[in-house]
């Protein structure tokens, strides 16, 4: 009996002990919330975005933490599911009072959220590439605008002599406010109508509204439209603009190789395909086609050869539960959601608060730059970032050989009505 | 020509000895070869006209060693070395074998002898220590072309073909008389005809108005699709020659009357093709639906059982894997295999997945199904419980993402009759279907086991009177509906993607599959199958849309269902509460 | 299962009421908001869409527990019934969108300068409320009635609603529809003049819900009890020997499907304006099967069921979502099983499942002539559901 109670007693101590050093401990916290889809269809994508996430904290926390604070991530899982976003972000500004929240993928989830956000003025990080014609005051894109992925992108075929461009994507918002930019794009640069492939469908008064090939989600089967495209290409000097979204690129791929179509005659330019996407595909089969991101793996600076080198060393040693680390591959919007926590950390300390309102006017004032594994990053004030523009072709091991640099391109969310009006002078 | 072919075998066979045997000291090289090296070299580090002109000398030596050069200059195996002695770039190739460090000799271009410092010591580099030669896509096609002169005296057909295709489109009337020369000496009719589409194209663009006119009826005689956009351009140019605009415009309708010809019979194709995923897909549906009552929501993920299944029996055949679920890890072995060994995995694969699937069906039969007999909507819930479980199952193990399976080589390609594709992996799946439903045919009229399967589904309750083992039954039904099902995702895993979410993708489709063919019944489903996959195939070529044909079948199967509830071939039964 | 409610529904239903609709928005309104008693907004917004989610699953038991018909696309009116509120919501912002224009966002950047036709009447309620009802009620008339003039039953009729939802959701994804396409309706910002974003709105959005939801089950409660119910279940026991009766089955069961949908399209038309969104997704078919979840996890064939089975879990969903979100689909897939083989009744046939096995383990060993196991089973409410 005294031996039972000598021992609880030191036990006791010693938790004593332990609990009142933690408490001594630094316990300045600052909540920042996670908000992506951990399960559902989404959750392929979206978990990447998570681990990186988590990596930038505990990289910032072992430097000292933003303004001294020890940054606490609050992860929510949206489910694939855009009331639920809605939902979670409710409890993120509400209850949990983050100060800021990185997250979204689709824009359904983000247009979900965006009442929210407005509603309770909170700040969020928005890193995956959309199509634009957008600007809320409570939203920081450092995703890729359509002028920072598709336009470059159309830019290098036809300065490589592509003549023919054929339009396929998925029936959603995002590839059909993208073809119809591209579709007024290659009009402005002399492209004539017969030679943009895919079908354009046009409203009562005879204006374009839809131009492209489109797909349901998940549509399997692309026998008729490649042998269209085999057709379209027949003649040489064709290229296809792929905004097929997910799982549909695996068939539709293996149906290109099937007919025969090769990179060298046809190629392929996707803008739903980066490294992450290219690890279940079969990549023997698509060396040299085409992507365009403001990052890949393969980016040859001391900058992002050190970043890789962190992730992989924190990778080996975290302990964050579903946290996968076999067979990672980085690419533009992790490194966007990464570059995004080190803006705001560095509007933060220029700020001199978390409050968002001084940290919103802080990162619209400009000047807030980060140099990320991607090259430099800087804020502007609408809201998007100018950033680097790379094309690469890809590679038999799934990673992309970069074949164009474009310079710090300026975001520009809202191109419809400008194409419109380039357009209309152009006709006169 | 007697020059250059004394060339090309002097350099095979030197070329040979010198890449096949890395042992051996690199010998000498004749005098020809080497200038064509040093051609080449002055090719690789000039740039703009001067490149694209050396390049053109470098096609017209019709040399097979300056193709394997170009061929590795293409895929980026050309390193830069620098040599620090005295600033030159000395082009080189790696050789393959690589030393414990992973670094590799260097073979010069310019004399094909390893490469060696000052001191005669030869030097290793992992490629990550050199630079490329690049190339970007301008370069690339114009390698093409020198890729396509010189194939033009290639032994292998489609190799002649290609490049004699790829030279007409090329609008250079330079290439005239080489195709024409090689129109004396071609002998497969397949170049031939390549080429004479190809002569014609090039005489669009000469000056003489009749020759136009004649290579414009040569081209409709063809049907050559590609000539389409060159001739409407003819035809819509009335001003300079009207006659060979009418000329052109007679050709461009008869191209178009071609090409919808083509369409058709391609459509038709495709329905084929559909229709038989559709048919494998749903078959094993149909069994177990009809034969045993049950609604299997399970049955997609009887399908990703089938196609991880080969994805595994790839990986094994290959390099082995290493799987770890739920944190233990562990380790199939690889048998390491190549060339037809590998290739033929996928033969190992199909009676694979049939047996897993099976194999999981008739655990899935035991352990829940088989309580839920007279229950048919609750089976719907508990097998849609089951498929949740396995869908995060397989992420589990797995991963979330898709996986890559590579088809086999003899899976890969096409052949085309008169512009009509026909790929192999679908005319594979089409017989395959065939012999599936003769099979399952046979299995259900001709033995025992499908007299008491018939039975069963019949009448249960006067079957099991009538001394059936109507567990066992219901067990060998369920499994070999399940097998079907992994069938099924061993052929899907070569056409589409392989990964959690896979049996989502088919489970609807392979329901309005069997409910439109009547519930049970083996006919009704193969021709419900084939029924939909044209319906669906016909609506995305005539509204070009695949998103409102997929509508205007779904509309019209559930209108189909109004005018027969009970699908093509209803089954009859006395029983009004079937 | 009963007809008459017993005195324990009566009374657990009246306090149940009164929790929702009185004490919980009252501790929302008038505690201070560090209070222990204080219930946030939040939450009111969270057990506003449980609320509708339930209305939701008293119309699918409506069908399934009562009528015998499954419906794999009740998601579907309810998508519709949103649909219209949000049209009438999204007139309502105005020209307070992101480019300050008199037409909602997507529609400019589709380059349309002003309304379509068929956008102008939403800008009044009442026009939106009987397209509310108008809309889903045409469809499931229209469908209704084809598929039971043919007597389609069962499975198939279960699959043809699946079809159906499939189509629509495909074909809301399109932008030509000029629904929203994918992104469907959001950011909306007036209701009737009230300002959504304050939380008298959300709580006043919240009551009404709770008052549907009391009122469909005073509805479907005294339904239940009319001449009308009685056929109801016959239909679901045995439909042929009601025909053979002399009764339309096929009208009765239009009916039934008719106000189903009408139930639903109610509940969705009040989700919107709470959620803040709906886009095509909410007709996708795994949707409809998580509401015939609810129910199946409640207990059908009861109306309480539904409600406490779309509660518990949705409410199990938000938990799993934050603390297990590897675990969340084993949970749910694992549950949905061991409801359909161990519980058919559901949770709310718990209590007198645990009472039967406490009686069993209390009544000392028998020595077993035939009678006696009968007489061991247990006899309080019905287990044995029919197909």
């Amino acid at each position: 009996m005294r031996k039972t109670l000598s021992c609880l007693f030191t036990v006791g101590a010693f938790m004593a002990v332990a609990v009142t050093s933690s408490l001594r401990a630094d316990d300045k916290v600052v909540k920042v919330g996670i908000l992506h889809s951990l399960s559902g269809t989404m959750a392929i994508s979206e978990t990447s975005l998570r681990d990186v996430l988590l990596f930038a904290f505990d990289e910032i926390n072992a430097s000292g933490g933003v303004m001294g604070y020890k940054i606490e991530p609050d992860i929510v899982d949206g489910a694939s599911n855009w009331p639920l976003f809605a939902e979670k972000a409710k409890q993120l500004l509400e209850e949990d009072k983050c100060a800021v929240v990185f997250g979204c993928w689709t824009s359904v989830s983000r247009k979900s959220v965006l009442p929210v956000f407005e509603k309770d003025n909170g700040m969020l990080f928005y890193p995956v590439q959309y199509e634009g014609e957008e600007l809320s005051k409570n939203i920081f894109y450092t995703a890729e605008a359509v002028n920072q992925q598709a336009t470059p992108a159309v830019d290098y075929l036809l300065d490589q002599g592509k003549k023919k461009f054929y339009l396929i994507g998925t029936d959603y918002v995002y590839p059909q406010t993208t073809n119809l930019i591209l579709y007024k794009y290659l009009l402005l640069h002399g492209v004539p109508v017969e030679n943009i492939g895919g079908g354009l469908r046009k409203d009562d008064s005879g204006k374009v509204i839809s131009a492209g090939k489109y797909v349901p989600f998940g549509h399997t089967d692309f026998q008729q439209i490649v042998a269209e495209i085999k057709q379209f290409a027949a003649s040489g000097d064709a290229c296809v603009i792929n905004t097929i979204n997910g799982d549909s690129n695996v068939p539709f791929f293996k149906e290109v190789v099937a007919a025969g179509l090769t990179p060298s005659d046809c190629p392929v330019v996707s803008f739903s395909l980066a490294e992450d996407e290219l690890r279940s595909m079969p990549t023997k089969d698509l060396v040299g086609e085409l992507g365009c991101w403001t990052y890949f793996q393969s980016i040859k600076t001391p900058g992002n050869k050190a970043f890789l080198e962190r992730w992989k060393s924190w990778l080996a040693t975290e302990s964050y539960p579903g946290v996968v680390k076999e067979k990672r591959a980085v690419d533009s919007p992790m490194v966007l959601s990464y570059d995004g926590v080190y803006l705001w950390k560095a509007a933060v300390e220029k700020a001199g608060s978390f409050d968002v309102d001084k940290v919103r006017a802080v990162l619209e004032a400009g000047g807030i730059s980060f140099a990320g594994p991607g090259g430099t990053v800087t804020m502007q004030a609408n809201h998007h970032v100018t950033k680097n523009v790379y094309i690469g072709e890809t590679k038999a091991d799934g990673q992309f050989k970069i074949i164009k640099t474009f310079d710090q391109v300026y975001g520009e969310p809202f191109l419809l009505k400008g194409l419109d009006d380039k357009l209309a002078a152009m006709s006169k | 020509m007697k020059h250059s072919r004394l060339l090309k075998s002097v350099a095979l066979v030197l070329l040979g000895v010198l890449f096949a045997g890395h042992a051996l000291a690199a010998p000498s090289i004749a005098p020809e070869e080497s200038a064509l090296r040093q051609k080449f070299i002055r090719t690789l580090l000039s740039t703009g006209a001067q490149q694209q002109a050396l390049l053109g000398e470098l096609a017209d030596s019709g040399s097979k060693l300056v193709r394997d050069l170009l061929t590795s200059w293409t895929r980026g195996e050309i390193y830069l070395y620098q040599d620090p002695v005295t600033s030159t770039t000395v082009p080189l190739l790696l050789e393959d074998q690589q030393d414990a460090n992973g670094k590799a000799r260097g073979i010069r271009i310019d004399n094909g002898l390893y490469l060696t410092d000052a001191s005669g010591k030869e030097l290793r580099f992992t490629s990550d220590d050199l630079n490329t030669a690049d190339t970007d896509m301008r370069l690339r096609s114009t390698i093409q072309q020198a890729f396509d002169m010189l194939s033009l005296a290639d032994p292998d057909v489609d190799a002649r073909q290609n490049a004699v295709i790829k030279l007409g489109y090329s609008q250079k009337l330079q290439y005239l008389p080489i195709l024409q020369a090689r129109l004396t000496k071609e002998t497969n009719a397949g170049v031939k005809r390549a080429l004479y589409e190809g002569i014609a194209l090039l005489q669009l663009s000469t000056s003489d108005s009749s020759v136009r006119i004649g290579a414009t009826q040569k081209l409709a005689n063809l049907g050559s699709i590609g000539s389409l956009d060159t001739l409407r351009q003819l035809a819509a140019n009335k001003t300079t020659d009207p006659a060979v605009a009418r000329a052109a415009t007679n050709a461009v309708e008869a191209i178009e009357r071609h090409i919808t010809w083509v369409n058709f019979f391609g459509t038709l194709f495709h329905s084929l093709s559909l229709g038989s995923i559709l048919l494998v897909v749903a078959l094993g549906l149909a069994i177990t639906f009809g034969l045993m009552g049950i609604i299997n929501m399970a049955h997609g993920e009887m399908i990703a059982v089938g196609a991880y299944t080969t994805y595994l029996v790839e990986n094994i055949f290959g390099d082995g894997i290493t799987l770890s679920p739920f944190g233990y890890s562990f380790t199939l072995p690889g048998l390491h295999a190549s060339g037809w060994f590998y290739q033929s995995y996928f033969i190992f694969a199909i009676p694979l997945s049939f047996l897993t699937a099976a194999l999981t069906g008739l655990a899935l039969e035991r352990s829940v199904i088989r309580f839920l007999y007279r229950r048919p909507l609750e089976s719907l819930l508990a097998t849609w419980g089951v498929s949740l479980i396995l869908q995060q199952l397989f992420r589990r193990i797995f991963g979330a993402n898709n996986v890559q399976v590579n088809s086999p080589t003899w899976l890969l390609g096409h052949f085309a009759v008169n512009d009509i594709l026909f790929g192999y992996n679908r005319i594979f799946v089409i017989v395959f279907a065939v012999v599936i439903v003769f099979g399952t045919w046979l299995l259900l009229t001709k033995t025992p086991l499908g007299l008491f399967i018939r039975a069963v589904m019949q009448n249960r309750d006067m079957a099991a009177c009538m001394g059936v083992r109507t567990n066992r039954v219901n067990m060998l039904t369920f499994a070999f509906g399940s097998g079907l099902a992994g069938l099924a995702g061993a052929f899907l895993s070569q056409i589409g993607n392989v990964g959690p979410s896979l049996g989502q993708s088919y489970i609807v489709d392979s329901f309005m599959t069997v409910v439109v063919g009547g519930v049970g019944n083996l006919a009704g489903t193969v021709y419900s199958a084939l029924g939909i996959g044209t319906a669906d195939e016909t609506l995305q070529q005539l509204l070009g849309s695949p998103v409102m044909g997929k509508i205007i079948v779904l509309c019209a199967i559930i209108l189909f269902l109004q005018w027969k509830p009970g699908g093509l071939f209803a089954a009859r039964s006395r029983n009004l509460d079937n | 299962m009963r007809r008459t409610p017993t005195n324990f529904e009566t009374w657990g239903v009246t306090v149940v009421a009164v929790l929702i609709l009185i004490v919980l928005p009252g501790l929302n309104a008038f505690t201070p908001a560090d209070s222990f008693l204080h219930v946030s907004d939040f939450s009111i917004g969270l057990y506003g869409k449980y609320l509708c989610y339930a209305v939701l699953a008293i119309s699918v038991d409506l069908l399934w527990g009562y009528t015998g018909l499954l419906s794999l696309g009740q998601a579907l009116f309810f998508s519709l019934g949103g649909y219209m509120m949000g049209m009438y919501l999204m007139r309502m912002i105005g020209d307070l969108g992101q480019y300050h224009q008199p037409i909602p966002d997507f529609l400019v950047f589709l380059g349309w300068s002003s309304l379509p036709p068929f956008w102008k009447p939403f800008s009044s309620f009442p026009f939106a409320l009987m397209m509310i009802f108008l809309l889903p009620g045409l469809l499931s008339l229209v469908f209704g009635f084809l598929a039971f003039r043919s007597r389609i039953r069962g499975v198939y009729f279960s699959i043809l609603t699946q079809a159906l939802t499939y189509a629509a959701a495909i074909l809301f994804f399109r932008n030509d529809l000029l629904l929203g396409g994918n992104n469907g309706f959001t950011d909306f910002k007036f209701i009737l003049g009230y300002d959504l974003r304050n939380p008298a709105t959300s709580r006043a959005l919240y009551l009404a819900t709770g008052l549907l939801l009391l009122g469909t089950y005073l509805l479907c409660r005294w339904l239940t009890t009319t001449k009308f119910g009685k056929i109801q279940r016959a239909i679901r026991d045995s439909e042929n020997r009601v025909l053979f009766s002399g009764y339309a089955t096929s009208s009765f069961k239009l009916f039934v499907f008719v106000l189903s949908s009408l139930i639903a399209a109610l509940a969705g038309a009040l989700f919107v304006p709470q959620v803040g969104i709906i886009n095509p997704s909410e007709m996708w078919p795994d949707k409809s099967l998580e509401a015939v979840v609810w129910v199946a996890v409640g207990g059908r064939g009861t109306l309480v069921g539904p409600v406490i089975g779309a509660v518990a879990v949705n409410w199990l969903k938000s938990w799993a979502t934050r603390a297990y979100p590897d675990l969340r689909l084993f949970f749910l897939g694992a549950l949905f099983i061991l409801v359909v083989l161990i519980l058919p009744g559901g949770l709310v046939s718990l209590p007198a499942r645990i009472h039967g096995w406490w009686k069993h383990f209390r009544r000392p060993p028998e020595p077993a002539p035939a009678g006696a196991k009968s007489a061991a089973q247990p006899s309080t409410l019905n287990t044995q559901l029919p197909p």
